[in-house]
């Protein structure tokens, strides 16, 4: 009766280990060399491409560092989709189409992503505004 | 047997924390109340090393040790594996509220019995809600049938000694913080109409837990850096950004005592801040621990610990926050600062360590908000943090340089320029040097060096000079923070990466270095077999400096491949290698990095640590005088 | 000058906070499924070999008509085939056609491997690179799509399939025309 109530709870991890480990028995690495394009401007876009797309897999990591075969294909389909003339809002296009906003680690500026990008502002202005406020009022006295 | 015991003295240690609350709010003497603290004490730490023994000899019938444990793990992982799953976990939390617990008491005088009384009340309370939380949710003694053979746990990535001392380094700050929390509420339930000093108590708790805080999150970024294989030392992740946020408030907290002690002012900011600083360390423990988000540091899946853990934060916060609501009025003053003195400087940076608190938590929990409000899930990563944080670090690290120059109350501003004119002179000079070695020219890099130098030479004239009377403790942390950002900025701006592959006897020029592939062996190791690659490093005058041997390895048992990095590490950068993928044929996959100055992250993190040890003890000494 | 109102600010907007996180603790959400972009959207169009049969695979063709249940699937992963009963299960569901994926596999291994195991697809198209699957907003195997009669992609679930699962299958179909 333990032992059940402990697999329901770990069945889930244990599906995405058992997908991990047959993805990893490759051992690829990161941006393998044959990967890399010959023009450096391309490759320079694609691996800053790269970097701000998620890795589906390893949610944690840019598809530039992760081993998993997914990021590899999805690097070599963007270099592709770069050396077939496609700019880099095409390839981002491309990629969100297929995957959502989720597979950007740079949330994109939205109706739904305005607060997350002008709050911060917001507060520092609140903040500046505090702090100036502050050193009239000390003027004063 | 053992189990048995085990949960005895949980059940015990509820006991007395229950007695601890109710002795404490009859506000008896303390000599009643010292049954409740040292019984907690004793029965956390008898349970905790039960559990050690339960793991130490691999008892299966033990389902936390059946889970987490393995016959042939080193006794060292044994011992931190105790900590390194949720129920342990758990029974780490509780003693080390215990030991704090005491400290609280020992606190105890005639003149301040109300208040230590009413935090111990409070203190109580919280150590309630997590011994029950254990035990009704986390019970580590929970024993399982039939019983195995082996046990199912490890890990190998896991099993390694900066990681074993990172979670009890992380929980001294966050239990410190919960002290602080306790002498916060417990000023504002008083309404401390006999002027006990009682921000004079909570330093020591608040220093304690942000030196702690610092280490604990340098552990777990070492860690990152040397075992995953890409050279990344922080990733933005919910449970990182949960660890960084009490940080920040503890940051401002630590500053506003200062002010509080000198001016009287700031009280009310000092409360509030206890307050937030401890409720986001519990709201971190419930990020980690509910299932509401998935990361890579999450403990498990279950939504039934998150709603206990949600329901104890909602009562610890609203009673909290509500009080501060009701009662806080009387702390606020209105002396306002000017931008020119050490209370304006220390305002300024209040107010940035709060912006970039908020900030933090915005960007983690605006996922969540998304999902429970649209359909869509999106990711906040790196990139976002990047572009708001780092702006507005920028000009709080420039008043860290000047603000312990400035004095209390009005400044004479040409006084002061004339004070730090050398300073900006050598910071001035020093980044043109460093400009002229690594000739690249990049605007972030530059500002970063610069904001690193500038807080390095600020402190280190003041701290030899020692004319001024200002704590060492303090120059000494500063210091540290100077030489964190000299390495951040040096391994973002500059690191140097190789991707290529290499046969037997390539070689590869990397920054200074030549790299030659010398062989490539099978090995085997106590628990895995690997395959690892010689790599010899020759400087220009064709000297060895270094043999790195990274390696794949496979365990078998688990059936998990990992990879180990091979680094050599001087003062001015590390040379990282990681072997890939490959054949005899057609050679390896290898990927080499060059990443200046990261030595200076670790190294400045540690000094850090040791400003906060010399202000620690610097304030028990005080603490002493008073009593 | 700090009015009592605005103090009481931390404590609401503290509140609001946990409230959200309650409502996504007790709704059933899994926190790492990701919700597919294609949802609601054409099937992608695309044009590869049969595994079984010599005919090509036009999506075009088979996207339209029966409501069809779309599995990635290949040899080497486990979950894979610890779902496959499920999958037979579909098959015979009325009014329910169900296509198969096969996912950088070996076709040999493949066609060995169905008829070890039984063959619930009417139709399984090769997807050797895993362009297909990119094309889908694949990201693991095994993924199962809904596909309705007018070739709308209605539903994605990533993962195996469970006895939770099916079911909700089984009603989305039902719902569906």
């Amino acid at each position: 009766m333990i032992i059940k109530k402990f697999f329901l709870n770990k069945v889930f991890i244990l599906i995405i280990a058992a997908c991990l480990i047959q993805f990893f028995s490759k051992n690829s690495y990161a941006v393998d060399p044959e990967e890399i394009l010959q023009n450096q401007e391309q490759e320079l876009r694609a691996r800053s491409i790269s970097k701000n797309i998620r890795c589906m897999i390893c949610q944690n990591q840019s598809i530039d560092d992760s081993s998993a075969p997914l990021a590899k294909d999805l690097r070599i389909l963007i270099r592709k989709k770069i050396k077939e003339g496609n700019n880099n809002k095409e390839v981002y296009k491309f990629l969100t189409d297929r995957y959502g906003d989720f597979i950007l680690l740079k949330p994109p500026i939205k109706l739904n992503t305005l607060a997350l990008w002008i709050l911060p502002f917001f507060f520092f202005a609140v903040g500046v505004f505090i702090i100036f406020w502050n050193n009239k009022k000390s003027k004063k006295n | 047997m053992v189990p048995i015991l085990g949960n005895i003295t949980l059940w015990l240690s509820l006991f007395f924390a229950i007695f601890q609350f109710f002795i404490s709010k009859k506000n008896k003497k303390i000599k009643s109340i010292k049954i409740g603290i040292f019984g907690l004490l004793a029965c956390s730490i008898i349970s905790f090393f039960l559990l050690m023994f339960l793991h130490v000899v691999s008892d299966f019938s033990v389902l936390n040790v059946f889970q987490n444990s393995h016959t042939t793990k080193p006794l060292l992982y044994k011992i931190s594996g105790v900590w390194g799953n949720h129920e342990g976990s758990m029974l780490l939390w509780i003693l080390v509220l215990t030991i704090f617990n005491y400290f609280i008491y020992k606190l105890y005088n005639n003149n301040n019995s109300i208040l230590i009384l009413k935090t111990l009340e409070i203190q109580a309370f919280i150590t309630i809600g997590f011994i029950l939380f254990t035990i009704l949710t986390s019970n580590p003694f929970e024993t399982m049938s039939p019983i195995q053979n082996e046990g199912l746990g490890f890990n190998p990535i896991l099993q390694d000694p900066a990681l074993a001392i990172h979670p009890p380094l992380l929980y001294i700050g966050y239990v410190g913080f919960s002290a602080a929390f306790s002498i916060g509420v417990a000023t504002l339930n008083l309404e401390n109409n006999n002027n006990i000093p009682w921000h004079r108590y909570m330093k020591p708790f608040v220093i304690a837990a942000w030196t702690f805080l610092t280490i604990g999150i340098a552990f777990g970024s070492i860690w990152a850096y040397y075992e995953l294989g890409w050279g990344g030392w922080w990733f933005w992740d919910p449970v990182e950004n949960a660890s960084f946020m009490p940080w920040l408030l503890g940051t401002a907290l630590l500053h506003s005592l200062l002010v509080v002690e000198k001016k009287k002012s700031l009280q009310s900011w000092v409360i509030l801040l206890s307050i937030l600083a401890f409720l986001l360390s519990v709201l971190g423990t419930f990020l980690v621990r509910s299932g509401i988000l998935t990361s890579v540091h999450t403990f498990a899946l279950d939504p039934s610990r998150g709603i206990y853990i949600l329901i104890f934060t909602a009562i610890l916060g609203s009673y909290s926050l509500i009080l501060f609501g009701l009662k806080s009025k009387k702390y606020f003053n209105t002396n306002y600062f000017s931008f020119f003195s050490k209370e304006g400087s220390i305002l300024i940076n209040n107010i940035l360590m709060v912006i970039v608190c908020s900030t933090v938590f915005l960007g983690t929990i605006y996922p969540l908000l998304i999902e429970a409000f649209t359909n869509n899930k999106i990711s906040v990563g790196t990139p976002y943090y990047n572009s708001t944080i780092v702006p507005i670090m920028i000009p709080a690290i420039l008043i860290m340089g000047i603000g312990p120059i400035l004095s209390w109350g009005k400044v004479d501003i040409f006084r002061t320029l004339k004070k730090i004119f050398p300073n900006i002179l050598l910071t001035g000079v020093i980044t043109l040097l460093v400009f002229l070695y690594y000739q690249s020219y990049s605007f972030i890099g530059i500002v970063g060096i610069i904001l690193a130098f500038w807080i390095i030479f600020n402190n280190m004239t003041l701290l030899f000079r020692k004319k001024e009377n200002l704590s060492s403790g303090m120059l000494i942390a500063h210091l540290g923070i100077g030489l964190l950002i000299l390495g951040i900025t040096g391994s973002s701006v500059w690191q140097i990466e190789k991707i290529i592959r290499m046969k037997v006897n390539n070689e590869i020029k990397i920054e200074k270095y030549n790299i030659a592939f010398k062989e490539i062996n099978q090995i085997k190791g106590p628990n895995y077999i690997a395959l690892q690659g010689s790599f010899f490093v020759y400087d220009e005058k064709k000297k060895i400096i270094a043999k790195l041997k990274p390696e794949n390895r496979y365990y078998p048992v688990t059936n998990n491949f990992t990879t180990e990095t091979s680094i050599h590490t001087n003062l001015l950068g590390d040379l990282y290698i990681v072997l890939g993928e490959g054949n005899i044929d057609e050679g390896w996959v290898v990927r080499i990095y060059y990443n200046p100055l990261v030595a200076w992250i670790w190294i400045g993190a540690l000094t850090i640590f040791l400003g906060g040890i010399v202000s620690m003890n610097y304030n028990l000494k005080q603490i002493r005088r008073l009593s | 000058m700090i009015k009592k109102q605005l103090l009481t600010l931390p404590s609401i907007f503290f509140l609001l906070i946990l409230l959200i996180f309650f409502y996504l603790l007790i709704i059933d959400r899994n926190p790492s499924e990701i919700p597919s972009a294609l949802l609601n959207k054409n099937v992608p169009k695309f044009e590869t070999t049969s595994l079984l049969t010599e005919k090509k695979f036009i999506s075009s063709d088979i996207f339209r008509g029966e409501i069809k249940l779309v599995n990635f699937f290949a040899t080497w992963c486990k979950p894979c085939r610890d779902e496959h009963n499920y999958i037979k299960l579909f098959d015979n569901q009325e009014a329910l056609e169900v296509i198969g994926v096969n996912y950088k596999d070996n076709p040999q291994k493949a066609i060995k491997w169905l008829r070890e195991l039984g063959n619930p697809y009417s139709n399984i198209a090769v997807d050797k690179k895993g362009r297909i699957a990119i094309d889908w907003g694949v990201y693991g195997i095994p993924e199962t799509f809904i596909v309705n009669s007018k070739g709308i992609i209605k539903y994605r679930h990533a993962g195996p399939i469970t006895k939770k699962i099916y079911k909700k299958i089984i009603f989305i179909i039902n719902e569906i025309e």
